[in-house]
C-alpha cells in the first residue's frame, strides 16, 4: 500500500497541488495587473467533498497530439480556473487590485502552510506507529 | 502549473516594469530635448504598452512590454528667443513630457515591481515548504 493510498494523503496532496495551481493564477494576474483588457482569474474555492469526487471517478483522458492542443482530463482531479467576478474595473479595463492579489498570495501561503504541516504531522505519525523515535 | 511556472510569470511581469521603468527614463532624460534648429521636432514622449499572451512553455499568461507608442498630444512652447531653435516669434517648442506624470509612473512601476517580486518570495518559501516535506 502505497502513501499516496491513504484518504489524508491524497487528500492533502489534491489539496496541495489546487494551491500550486492558484499560485499560478495570482502569479498572472499580478504581471499582467496592468495589461490592458486582461482579465483577472482565480479557482473555485476548494472543497473537500466535490474534490472526492473528482478524485474518485472513472476518468475520460483526451491526447494532445500537437502543440497548440490543451490536456484536458475530467476526472484526473483537474482545477479549472475561473473568471473572476470583481465589481469593480481599473482603467487598464481588467479587474486587478494589486492589494487584492497580495492579501490572496498570503493567504494562499498561509493556507498550503497549514497543508503541508498535516502532511508532515501525518508522517510523523505513521513513524511513530511504526516503532521509531520522532 | 507548478511553482517553477509561478516564478517564471512573476519575472515575466518584473521584466516588462523594468522596461517600463526604461522608458520612462527616457522621457524624463529627455524632458527638456528641444530641436536644434527652429522647425525641428523636439523629442516626443513614448507610452510603453503591455500585451498578455499564453506561454504554452511556462503553462500561463505571461506579460510583456509590446510596441513603444509615440503620444501625440501637443508640445509645450516656451518663449525663449535667446535659443537657437526659436523661431520668428521666439518661442521654442519643448517635449509634450510631463515630469509630474512620468513621476507617477514610476511609482506605479515600482509597486508593480515589488508585488510581482512578493509573489516570488512567497512562491519560494512553498516550495521550501514543499521540500520541508522530504525531511519527514
Amino acid at each position: 500500500m502505497g502513501l499516496m493510498d491513504m484518504p489524508v494523503f491524497s487528500a492533502l496532496s489534491d489539496k496541495m497541488r489546487w494551491h500550486q495551481t492558484r499560485q499560478g493564477l495570482l502569479a498572472e494576474n499580478v504581471a499582467n495587473a496592468e495589461t490592458p483588457g486582461y482579465r483577472g482569474r482565480d479557482l473555485a474555492q476548494y472543497n473537500f467533498a466535490d474534490r472526492l469526487q473528482a478524485m474518485s471517478s472513472a476518468s475520460v483522458s483526451t491526447t494532445a497530439t500537437q502543440p497548440m492542443h490543451f490536456s484536458i482530463s475530467s476526472g484526473d482531479g483537474a482545477i479549472g480556473a475561473q473568471t473572476m467576478a470583481n465589481f469593480e474595473l481599473t482603467p487598464e479595463g481588467n479587474g486587478i487590485t494589486l492589494e487584492d492579489e497580495m492579501m490572496k498570495v498570503t493567504t494562499n501561503m498561509m493556507d498550503y502552510q497549514a497543508a503541508t504541516s498535516l502532511y508532515q504531522k501525518s508522517v510523523r505519525i505513521l513513524r511513530v506507529a511504526m516503532g521509531k523515535n520522532v | 502549473m507548478d511553482f517553477n511556472s509561478s516564478l517564471r510569470i512573476a519575472a515575466t511581469g518584473m521584466h516588462a516594469q523594468t522596461a517600463r521603468m526604461r522608458v520612462i527614463a527616457e522621457n524624463i532624460a529627455n524632458a527638456d530635448s528641444a530641436g536644434k534648429a527652429p522647425g525641428d521636432e523636439p523629442y516626443r514622449r513614448r507610452v510603453p504598452t503591455f500585451q498578455s499572451h499564453f506561454d504554452a512553455e511556462v503553462g500561463g499568461r505571461v506579460v510583456e512590454i509590446g510596441k513603444l507608442a509615440n503620444d501625440m498630444s501637443d508640445f509645450t512652447s516656451r518663449y525663449e528667443p535667446g535659443h537657437p531653435a526659436a523661431d520668428e516669434s521666439g518661442y521654442v517648442q519643448y517635449p509634450n513630457v510631463n515630469t509630474l506624470i512620468e513621476t507617477v509612473d514610476m511609482r506605479e512601476a515600482q509597486r508593480s515591481y515589488e508585488a510581482n517580486l512578493n509573489v516570488v518570495t512567497v512562491t519560494r518559501q512553498m516550495l521550501g515548504r514543499t521540500l520541508d516535506l522530504l525531511r519527514g
